[in-house]
């Protein structure tokens, strides 16, 4: 006689349009996506979980703040909270009185060598002459082959962030590698 | 600034499930946002109550000038 009512989970889409009206709905997007923008936070800040936890608040703060100003253009919601994190973690290196210093294990380092080198064997003091190179690159560089090779993000999660093309994303940081290889060649 | 270094001990900095969980808090959040964002419902100046009262303390001033 009374028929249950079916409650139908809400879209990604429809949960954004909620987000837009009333900033209590943005509760789901929050919970689908803290880890993975936690997790890509803590990694940007080499482990600095108080500084991380900060940050993340920060973000979806800004994201709930700016999310009527969201538009689906076809890329994946979680690009524009990437978007919005890549920037907070920016702001704060740039806040830091003294450098920042994050720490890369040697494996990320060899496959920023192995991508462009034929040769595979490489010695430590290889190692140390690409951190100098890499800490020698400009900001928006240095970025690039983080997100690649240290977050180990794909050309396509890349390029939804800086809303380009994933062949552009590609060429970027093939040109980058090129010009690292050139300067770690000229320096060995 | 930001400067890369070798790490010294090969762990991945990946965060625990623990870690997570304690910085996850959307109630917080929104109670934040709330606090930062919503300004009162009604303005000030546009409380009869108050209004009255400034009507008052203004006329209350007139008046004590008015006699001197």
């Amino acid at each position: 006689m009374f028929k249950k009512k079916k409650h139908h989970p809400l879209n990604e889409a429809q949960q954004i349009d909620l987000a837009k009206k009333d900033h209590r709905y943005f509760g789901p997007l929050y919970e689908t996506y803290f880890e993975q923008i936690f997790r890509f936070i803590f990694k940007r800040l080499g482990g600095n979980e108080e500084a991380a936890g900060d940050l993340v608040q920060q973000c979806f703060m800004k994201a709930m703040a700016n999310i009527h100003k969201y538009e689906d253009r076809g890329l994946p919601f979680s690009a524009w909270l990437y978007r919005i994190a890549q920037n907070e973690v920016n702001m704060f290196f740039r806040s830091q009185k003294k450098n920042y210093s994050v720490e890369i294990s040697d494996r990320q380092l060899y496959a920023i060598l192995e991508e462009g080198n034929e040769n595979t064997s490489f010695q430590q003091e290889d190692l140390d002459q690409l951190i100098e190179i890499i800490n020698n690159l400009e900001e928006t560089q240095a970025d690039l082959i983080e997100l690649r090779f240290f977050q180990q993000l794909s050309f396509k999660e890349i390029a939804d962030i800086y809303q380009i093309s994933e062949a552009n994303a590609k060429m970027k940081i093939y040109r980058l590698l090129e010009k690292i290889n050139k300067n770690w060649k000229r320096e060995s | 600034m930001r400067t890369f270094q070798r790490k010294t001990n090969e762990k991945s900095p990946e965060p625990t499930k623990e870690q997570m969980v304690r910085y996850k808090d959307f109630a917080s959040l929104s109670h934040q946002y709330e606090r930062l964002a919503k300004r009162p419902k009604k303005p000030l100046y546009r409380d009869p109550k108050l209004f009255l009262l400034l009507l008052i303390i203004g006329l209350m001033f007139l008046l004590i000038f008015l006699e001197s």
